[in-house]
């Protein structure tokens, strides 16, 4: 039997490979180095930053020529970083003084890191693990320590914290995943891993150590397990696993240009949630019809600055391209005090989620706002746009938006530009108010999509990430289907098309009932459309309404969902 | 040498947008030109430097400037502060 080490889900999938240690402590190369004369480890240093420098750019054409962007950005901060006097000369002073140029860079590295680790600003407190990493490399360098040699059996990494940089460079036919001591899916490490979906598994803590290198490792990301010398038997019930989910997803893929709809002909549009315009692009493989829900503000983070009306631009048009001539619906930044952004300046709230977010900044900045506005109308000459407030409480927030929309219009049309006439607005139902004030803001916009994450979280008061009232936390809740089926009979009764963006709507037995209330559109992450799909074809329309006036009638979620799991 | 009174006008403060500006523009000078703020000095070729300072909008720093170019220097940095480093939307 192996041994099973329980960790955190960070990128799912599932993995066998070879255990390559990283981060691995230099002591005893430390204590087998033997330094020469300050000049002889000056001079050595100075070789050592000159290669690892060299290489760093080479390694950035390198992903830029991939199309890795993501990473490529990430390596050239490395780059940034290696030329900063302050961290050269750090390493070239602390040299002259001990007369041991490992020790001072790895010191020079750590000092600098903890300088930025304090600082105020979030991008620089990023960049506090790069430059320990940069350290790390060039101690690594001077220490002798072979760049681990990557053989033919694809390697798991496997560190507390795994260097972003250790990541990018090992192609991807020879990584099957990364396993971390450390609990962050938000890191550097993670991010690179993503984009370029190696399955990955985080807190492990100290654990990581038992793992020995070199062994045959079982990587359970769906689980976060990882399974260290898997047994015979172990291997072939996961290849099971594994066979199972891809017939599964053949049966799935079959399913991918048939229509959504009903076994009597109603018709549903099913369509993607995305962060960045290429996620778009990519949904394609799971049938999407459109976009639902595009979260603009992946494009406002991660940058020093507001994003330009160009830049906007450019991202928008290339998602409504994808979408094919199906609606793109564009959120419209939803940030705040949660996700600070150093640019944005948004004063320290104690409770984010009820505080200055979403469109009450938008409102008020038009210099956040405008550029914006104008990026998608310019953006909806290329296709169907549509545009959603996010966070809307009142008839007032709705009116001014529309209002900076004409005023965008205005401007464009001063400006010369070419822009569209045609883009949809509309709010997401996301909050109590908004959906039990719908019958009034029908009036006022072309449609509605329910946010259910948000709505759910509100109506309930049920904090959504904490594990002690997780339970409480249900989409079914009658308080929470009282104002779903309210909205989308609002929207219905004034001739406005309703759809759910939330995680809700990835639900393949919430989407009967919802259909059987009127919503003519879901969006949800791509790969759960199938799904949904496969559901939706197995009902017809009078049996969806019969279970909708059922559960109508039920008092608790539970019941609700026992309900629908037994009868659907 | 020169020495200048500036106070930071940028919202975020002397953070890395401004930071990045000055380690651009000093790679075109010959004068040393050295930030002080709050018992610390920064020399602006370095950007982690500058903004270890922790200068906030409204922060008075006096900058020095040692060098044959000191003249023109001083006053492009002038500019410089008065402009939000080129960032206009950070006023």
């Amino acid at each position: 039997m192996s041994e099973k080490i329980q960790g955190n889900i960070a990128i799912p999938g599932i993995a066998i490979g070879k255990i390559m240690k990283v981060g691995q402590s230099l002591d005893g190369y430390m204590a087998a180095y033997t330094p020469g004369s300050a000049e002889e480890e000056l001079s050595k240093l100075e070789e050592a930053i000159d290669t690892i420098s060299a290489a760093i750019d080479e390694s950035v054409e390198a992903m830029r020529a991939a199309g890795q962007d993501e990473q490529a950005e990430i390596m050239e901060a490395h780059s940034f970083l290696l030329m900063d006097p302050m961290l050269t000369d750090g390493m070239n002073d602390k040299t002259r003084e001990m007369g041991h140029a490992p020790k001072a860079v790895l010191e020079a590295a750590q000092e600098c890191a903890e300088m930025l680790a304090g600082m105020d600003d979030e991008y620089m407190r990023e960049r506090s693990a790069d430059v320990k990493d940069i350290g790390r490399r060039i101690a690594r360098h001077l220490l002798g320590v072979k760049e681990p040699e990557i053989g033919e059996e694809p390697v798991v990494l496997c560190g507390f914290e795994v260097e972003p940089s250790a990541i990018a460079n090992i192609p991807d036919d020879k990584i099957a995943g990364v396993i971390m001591g450390q609990g962050s899916t938000t890191c550097h490490a993670v991010i690179i891993a993503k984009s370029r979906a190696i399955t990955t598994v985080v807190g492990l803590e100290n654990r990581v150590e038992d793992i020995p290198e070199g062994v045959k490792v079982l990587l359970d990301g769906n689980e976060g397990l990882v399974l260290v010398n898997p047994s015979a038997d172990e291997l072939v019930a996961y290849e099971a696993k594994i066979k199972a989910q891809q017939e599964e997803q053949k049966r799935l893929d079959a399913l991918k240009d048939l229509p959504a709809e009903t076994t009597d002909g109603v018709k549903v549009q099913l369509a993607a949630n995305i962060g960045l315009p290429e996620d778009a692009e990519a949904a394609a493989k799971f049938g999407n019809q459109g976009v639902g829900l595009f979260r603009s503000e992946f494009l406002f983070m991660g940058r020093e600055n507001i994003p330009d009306e160009d830049l906007q631009f450019e991202a928008y048009k290339r998602a409504i391209v994808a979408c094919k001539g199906e609606t793109c619906v564009i959120r419209t930044m939803d940030i705040g005090g949660d996700k600070p952004l150093a640019y944005l300046n948004i004063p320290h709230e104690d409770n984010p989620f009820l505080g200055y977010r979403a469109i009450r900044i938008s409102l008020e900045r038009p210099a956040l706002f405008m550029p914006q506005l104008k990026g998608i109308l310019r953006a909806g000459v290329y296709g169907k746009a549509a545009i959603m407030c996010p966070m809307v409480i009142n008839v007032d927030e709705i009116k001014a938006v529309r209002e900076a929309v004409n005023k965008a219009m205005a401007e464009l049309e001063a400006e010369g530009k070419e822009y569209s006439k045609d883009v949809e607005l509309g709010i997401m139902v996301e909050t109590p108010a908004a959906a039990v004030m719908t019958p009034v803001l029908a009036k006022y916009v072309d449609f509605f999509s329910i946010g259910t994450n948000d709505l759910v979280q509100y109506t309930l008061a049920v904090d959504r990430v904490n594990p002690q009232i997780s339970k409480l936390y249900d989409h079914f809740n009658p308080a929470v289907l009282q104002l779903i089926y309210r909205t989308i009979k609002s929207g219905v009764d004034n001739g406005k098309w309703v759809g759910m963006c939330g995680e809700m709507a990835s639900d393949p037995y919430a989407a009967v009932i919802l259909m059987a209330m009127g919503i003519t559109e879901l969006s949800m992450s791509a790969p759960s459309i199938p799904k949904v799909k496969e559901q939706i074809r197995s009902v017809s329309m009078d049996e969806a309404k019969a279970h909708l006036e059922r559960v109508m009638t039920m008092e608790t979620g539970a019941e609700i969902r026992e309900y629908l799991h037994s009868k659907i | 040498m020169q020495e200048l009174n500036l106070k930071v006008l940028n919202k975020p403060g002397l953070h890395a947008r401004p930071a990045k500006e000055l380690v651009k523009f000093n790679k075109g000078i010959e004068s040393d030109v050295v930030i002080k703020f709050n018992g610390k000095s920064a020399n602006i070729k370095s950007m982690m430097a500058v903004m270890a300072l922790g200068a906030k909008q409204d922060a008075e720093v006096t900058v020095t400037i040692e060098g044959p170019d000191e003249a023109d220097v001083a006053k492009a940095v002038t500019e410089m502060f008065a402009n939000g480093f080129g960032f206009p939307d950070e006023l």
